[in-house]
Order: structure tokens, then sequence, then C-alpha cells
């Protein structure tokens, strides 16, 4: 077993990674009640093309299939899964995004225990044509549910207009056209490619005994059998540098225009320490420039042109990301053409200061700090870190390391007029009152 | 949980030092009788002083502050607890242990100082553009509920069945009672803040107990709380005879709220075994609401139940397709009928107990959470402790729980949908 210390965080991790490919992380937090374990594989909703284990073909499959076969997961054939974790104080849960699936506990007491109930229920499939069909209903109702979230809509809308090619675009459950088609077999064979321990994490953070629970891990695993590891091979569709769409407007039943500006990013075929220096970078310039103590939004916020809702970020993973900087608002032109200039504004004069980026990077490291006091947020983060390559906790000397020309170079990317998009939802017309 | 100490008349401080965090957490809770208006009013101050101030003049120099603090998060927010309204500061800062070579707790105390003492005032009062502003802020906030389709459909069920009571009382009041604020009231509310609301105040984090005192000692001078404000006169809701509301809007899925009502409150001796009848109807994912609505009938993605201990009501929530609001509302009264009738399984019982337990325990992991819990259970007990309420729970029966099921009576449906539903009622 590896163990780090990291000096100035006061964190010690321990890993290995087992015979049959599983990484194991473990990081016992001082005076924590409760421990927090995620187990999760490198498999999302943009994985809809790829050669089945054991075949030579591709095969595309129906979308929102990584979604509803997290769902399955928790049916057996003794009954559900939620029955035993209860059993036990458990809260479980899991979630699947873009590309990656999750499984996962949080408990005060029986910690070996769940933990076990974790890897069976993730390790042992089973799916039938029955409990297929039946979910069709519960997730339907899932989808139906964000169909009337405006800021939901908004946020795919926004993705939709940037992607022309990419899986990033399709909801991540699907339709319920889509979903109606998955079948048992379907399940099987994504399962079988994308769930064998080479492709998957093990995080366990909180109140634990590293030893103790590595041992229980081994132990668990060395006792259950899988196929050799294989490479998996994927396949995502060349993508165009331009967005898709320039401009789209939807009309819903809400109060105010919502508005959402998207900046498509150029440079995602990354991944280990450039991913993350660069994705600090772009953080820091979107922060910089339209952040809370920006003068752009100090003159928006008193021009009365965004609320609470304001918002500015940049996400990417390999392959795809976008920067988006919107609001609630009424006046959702004025908002839009006040970010195409401030960028311009910037292309052409860098009116920044060294103070302003040490200010920013101070910002970021406070905020990095205040998250390592959630569980779940190391564990989440970590897994996401570790998929592509990166170290959560190089995130502080990495910024400590940040230079100006860095991030300026990030701001490049946000110049080209070609990569911008704007989404819109308008409140409908009060003609009949 | 706390150390608490009285630094004035009806000024407390509540100290807990631990290794767990690393950073400290500070809040400050102003208390007083909910009324509408006064809600709107305190929201409005709220987002006033959170924009400026005396020393940090304009919005960005006071963020610009913040963030050289390391990004301390500092922010007021409002919110109520059964019928008094709570308007708090929080602040969570980086502890020094964490930092080569600075010290910044001191400079953050300094900064609440000023936030809560000096406001940014010209001739006694706040800057109009600043008021107008901030209140149309506010209305925005108000206004955008409508958005969110869960949070307005509780809110109208409340409005629905109780009226003009704290029940339905929002922490920011009504569009018209926002419109309605002067500065005048707006300072006055600040002095109330200063001089007569009851004050608690929570420090969270490595901290040495005495050094806290006297920094609270010699960065604020605190006035004791000699004059009360005045209790609102109790309005009685209007009865309603109506059970059941359908209302339309342009949605795609059903929102069922179904509220019921039950003697049983927080201040209950038998609020523990309530807890426990709350989960096994719907609170969880083992509950009978739960394992019916969705997992048996496929009928929901969302099913659940939550027991609202101040007001003595209990929700059920659901969203369905638009057409099946009956069936669902049979379904979840067979629920409840089969709890009062005493068919309650000794895994249903344990199930809740460990799910409880296990709830309660894992709030201790957030600094905040371990806050929120304990303003809460001090009003009960001010020696409260997990492990005491914990021991509440384990030797209820399912005779108790048949007792409290029994008590649970339902008291009005809201529907919220789209057009389709409509026609087939």
């Amino acid at each position: 077993m590896n163990k780090t210390y990291f000096q100035q965080l006061e964190e010690t991790l321990y890993n290995e990674t087992l015979p049959n490919g599983l990484d194991v992380y473990i990081l016992p937090k001082r005076g924590f009640s409760k421990t927090f374990v995620t187990f999760t594989t490198k498999y999302g909703s943009i994985d809809r093309e790829f050669i089945p284990l054991g075949k030579d073909e591709p095969v595309i499959v129906p979308d929102g299939i990584a979604h509803f076969l997290e769902h399955k997961m928790f049916e057996k054939e003794e009954g559900d899964v939620f029955q035993k974790f209860s059993e036990k104080g458990a809260s479980a849960n899991a979630f699947t995004s873009f590309t990656r699936t999750a499984y996962l506990f949080s408990s005060t007491d029986h910690v070996l225990d769940n933990t076990k109930t974790l890897l069976d229920f993730v390790q042992q499939p089973y799916f039938t044509e029955q409990t297929v069909e039946k979910e069709k209903g519960i997730i339907g109702q899932e989808i139906t549910m964000y169909d009337d979230q405006p800021d939901w809509r908004l946020y795919f809308g926004t993705i939709e207009n940037m992607y022309k090619e990419h899986p990033v675009k399709i909801d991540i459950a699907g339709t319920i056209d889509t979903i109606s088609h998955i079948t048992a077999e379907h399940l099987y064979e994504c399962y079988n490619t994308f769930y064998h321990p080479s492709n998957m994490v093990l995080f366990v953070v909180g109140a634990v005994d590293p030893e103790e629970m590595m041992d229980f891990i081994k132990a668990d695993q060395a006792a259950k059998t899988f196929e050799e590891p294989q490479e998996i091979k994927r396949f995502y569709p060349e993508e165009q540098k331009a967005v898709d769409k320039k401009e789209r407007t939807l009309q819903m039943d809400v109060q105010k225009p919502k508005v959402l500006f998207g900046i498509k990013a150029s440079n995602t075929d990354i991944s280990g320490d450039e991913m993350l220096n660069y994705e600090l970078a772009m953080q820091v310039a979107i922060e910089m420039i339209f952040g809370r103590s920006s003068a752009f939004y100090q003159e928006i916020y008193e021009n009365g042109w965004i609320d609470e809702s304001y918002s500015a970020d940049f996400s990417m993973e390999q392959g795809y990301g976008f920067t988006m900087i919107g609001s609630d608002t009424v006046n959702p032109t004025e908002l839009t053409e006040k970010i195409k200039e401030t960028i311009k504004n910037y292309a052409s004069n860098w009116n920044v200061e060294d103070e302003d980026l040490q200010r920013i990077v101070r910002k970021k490291i406070g905020f990095f700090l205040r998250a390592l006091n959630s569980i779940e947020y190391i564990a989440n983060q970590f897994t996401r870190y570790s998929f592509n390559d990166m170290n959560l906790f190089d995130v502080v000397p990495a910024l400590e390391k940040l230079t100006m020309d860095q991030v300026k170079a990030a701001f490049q990317s946000l110049i080209d007029d070609n990569a911008h998009t704007v989404f819109t939802i308008l409140p409908y017309e009060k003609s009949n009152e | 949980m706390f150390q608490q100490f009285e630094l004035a008349s009806g000024v407390k401080l509540f100290v807990r030092p631990t290794e767990q965090f690393k950073t400290i957490n500070i809040s400050f809770k102003w208390k007083q009788p909910l009324t509408v208006e006064k809600a709107s009013i305190r929201a409005v101050l709220a987002n006033i002083l959170q924009f400026s101030n005396e020393v940090y003049p304009t919005n960005a120099a006071f963020r610009k502050r913040l963030d050289d603090l390391y990004g301390t998060a500092l922010y007021f927010d409002t919110t109520k607890k059964g019928s008094h309204h709570i308007f708090s500061l929080n602040a969570e800062t980086v502890n020094d242990a964490y930092l080569s070579n600075e010290k910044i707790v001191d400079e953050v105390f300094s900064l609440l100082h000023t936030v809560i003492f000096k406001p940014n005032l010209e001739n006694g009062k706040f800057g109009e553009s600043i008021v107008k502003r901030e209140k149309e802020q506010v209305i925005e906030r108000i206004q955008s509920m409508y958005d969110d389709k869960t949070r307005y459909a509780q809110q109208r069920l409340l409005e629905n069945i109780r009226p003009n009571n704290p029940a339905s009382i929002t922490s920011n009041g009504t569009v018209e009672t926002v419109k309605a604020i002067t500065n005048e009231q707006l300072i006055e509310m600040h002095h109330d803040l200063l001089t007569k609301d009851d004050l608690s105040i929570y420090v969270v984090g490595d901290v040495n107990i005495q050094e806290i005192k006297e920094k609270m000692q010699s960065h604020f001078s605190f006035v004791d709380r000699t004059e009360k404000i005045e209790k609102p006169v109790d309005i009685p809701s209007e009865t309603t005879d109506k059970k059941f509301l359908h209302e339309i809007q342009d949605m795609k899925q059903g929102k069922l709220h179904i509220a019921y009502q039950t003697p049983i409150t927080f201040f209950s001796e038998e609020f523990p075994v309530m807890q426990l009848t709350n989960g096994i109807l719907g609170g969880f994912s083992h509950s009978k609401i739960f394992m019916n609505v969705r997992e048996k009938e496929s009928m929901a993605y969302y099913a659940s139940s939550s027991y609202s201990s101040l007001y003595g009501l209990i929700f059920v929530l659901a969203g369905i397709d638009s057409n099946l609001q009956k069936k669902a509302v049979a379904l979840i009264d067979e629920q409840l009928k089969v709890m009062q009738a005493g068919d309650i399984s000794d895994l249903e019982l344990n199930q809740t107990k460990s799910m409880l337990t296990n709830q309660l325990k894992e709030a201790l992991d957030s600094a905040r959470a371990q806050i929120e819990i304990y303003d809460q259970y001090k009003e009960l007990n001010a020696s409260f402790t997990v492990e005491d309420w914990v021991g509440k729970w384990m030797n209820v029966t399912k005779e108790q729980i048949q007792q409290m099921a029994l008590t649970i009576e339902k008291e009005f449906v809201y529907f919220l949908s789209g057009k389709e539903g409509a026609a087939n009622e």
C-alpha cells in the first residue's frame, strides 16, 4: 500500500492498485463521524459508441443507457438494495454524469458491512426484461421532471447550441423515446464492457482505519473472479471548432427571461498536468474578468441587468468543454452584448495587474481549503481528477505557481466569435390576459 | 455540544472547539417574532448590508477585501423558524494554521464588526439608489419561486391551509410588503438588531474558548436587550371547507402535494416517536410511500413525506403523470391507513431507527449543520447531545408508532399540472 503525506494540507492518502486492476484510495479524516465510500466507473452518457467486450465491431447503444443502468443496478433478485443499506443505517445513492457513473453510501456505523454491500451490488448485475420495463415509468417521470426545470433546459439548450456531433449534447437521461428501446441485453453489454474493475475507482474517506479497510477490500476482490483487463475502445465523432447554432430561444411558463452566453472550448484533447494548469488558468481568468469583484460585475449589477442567479463558470472533460455566463434578466440582449464587449476589450487591452491575479489565487486557495471540509467533495472530485490523470491535492501548489502568461493564454481561447453562442428562455407572450 | 456564555442580557455566545475542520465558522443569529411586513424589511436590510458598508463603501471594494482574506465567505441570510424570523450573518474563514505567516482570523473579526455596526449611511439614511435596487432584487427572488414548480406548489398549499400564519409567511415576505418598505423602516430595523433582537453567536473550529470570548468582548460591544419586541396578535386562520385544489400551468409533470395535521409538535413529549412515524411513512427509500408509489407502481421518480414539526404538519410530495392524481392519492392514503391499523414490520422500524441515527450523527461532520441542529434542539434542552437524542428512538415500539399514526389527519390535497391533467377531472 502506498502512503503519501501532503504536508500543507495535513492529509495522508493511502492507495493501491489491486491485481484485477481496481484503483483503491483511502483518506482517513480526523474528528469525522461518518465514512463516505464511492465506487465509480469511467462510463457516462457520452460513451454511446464502443466495441463491446469480446467483440470486434463497434455498436451504438440507445441514448440514456448509462443512467438507466445506474437505476437498474439497485434491483436484485432478492429485492431492492436500498433495503439492505437501510438496515445498516447507510444512506446510499448514485449519479450519472457525462463521463462517470458513481455509486456511494455514507454511514456512521457498520462501515465494513456497508462496503461489502456496495461492492457486491455493483459487481453482481441482475437484469430481466420485466424489471427493465418497470423502470421505464420511473425514469420517464425523472425526464419529465427535468423538462419542467427552466434552468436545466437553459443549460442543455446552450450545450446543444455549441455541439454539432459530440454526444455531450445528448441529455444524460435520454428521452422517453430513446429509453423505450433499451433491453436487458443492452444493459449486460454495457455493464460487461465498462464495469470491469480496471475501469473503476474505489474511494474511501472519513472515519476509517486504512489498513483494516484495505485488507477487507483486497480479500473481497480476491474472492471474486473477473475477466482479464482489456483496453476499452470508445469512439467520439469529430467536432468542429465553431458552435453549431449561434442563437436559439425557447418559450416556457416562467416569470422572467433567462439567458446563457456559452463559449465552446478549443483545446480539450488534454489530460494530466496540462489539463490541471489549463483548467485552473481558465477558472482564474473567468473569475478575474466576470467574477463578483470584477468591474464588469459591478456595472451589470448596478444597471439591474442581473440578479442572484448570476453565474460565470468554466468546466471541461477530455473532448469537450465550455464557459457559461448568464443570469435571469429582463435585459438579456444588453447583458450578452456587454459580455461580448468585455471580451473584446480585454483582447485588445489586457488591463490586469499582478495584484488582481494574486487576489483571485488567494480566493481560490481559500475556496479549496473550505471544500476539503466536505468528504463528499473530496471523494467525488478526487475520482474525477484521477480519471483525467490529475491529482486533486496538486491544486494548491499549481495555483501558487500559476503565472499571468498562463492566465492570458487561457483567456485567448475565449476571443473567437465563432465559438460564442446564446440561448434564451422567454416567458409566454401575455396576449390573452 | 457547545459551551455557552452570556455577553449581555439576551446576547449569548456558543463555542465548540474542534480540530475536525480546516476553517472557522462564525454565525450571528438575530431573532424576533415573524410578521410578513418585518420579514420583508429584514430581507431587504440583509441585501443592503451585504452590498457595502462605511469602510468599504463600494461593493467592489468589499468583495476585494473578502478575496484578499483567502476568499472568506461572509453572507447574510434570512430564514424562519416556527413563529420567529431569523436574520443571520455567517462567515467561514481559513484557519491561520493552514497558511504560512498569515493572521487573518483577527481581520475577519474586525470585518464582521464593520458589517454589523458600520453601515454605509448618507445623512443617517441608506443610499436611495441602493435601497431601490435591493428592494427590486428581493422582489425578483420572491417571483422566481414561480419558476421552481415544487417550491411554488408547496407555497400554494401552505397559503391555502394556513393563510396569514407563520406557516405560510415566507422569510422574504411578499412583493407588496417589499414595495411598501421605507428607508426609515430599514434604519429602525438595523437599530432593532443592535439593541432589541435576541442574539445567538456561534463559533465552531480549532479555537481557544477563552481567546474567542475575549475577541468577542473586545471587538463587539453588545448592549443588554432590555426592551422586548411585542409579539404579533395571533390572527386565527380562516377555516376553509375546501379540501382540494387543482391549478394549471404550462408544464409536463403533475406535482402532488398533500398536507396532514397532527397535534404532535417539536415541543411535545412524543416528538421523537413522530420522527420515526414520518420516517416509516415516507422519510426514506425503504419507506412505505417510496416502496409502493415508486418501486411497486412505477408512478413516480420522487415520492416522500416530511415532518414540519414546528407547525404540526406533515407533507407528502410526489411527481406523477398528470392523469394519475386520483390513483396516487388513494395509494398514499392507503399507506397511512395501514400504519394506523398497526401494520408496521420490525424491519421497517429498525431500518428507520438506523437511518435517523445515521442522519443525525452525519450532521456532526459539517460545522454549519452542528450550528443549525444545536440552535434548534437547545430550545428543548441546553445540554443537548446527539447520543442522548438517539437514545430516545431506541426503545420506541410499533404500538407507539401506531398511536402516533392515529393522530395524523389528512387536511388538503393540492395538485399542480399541465392542461392535459385538467381534461380528465
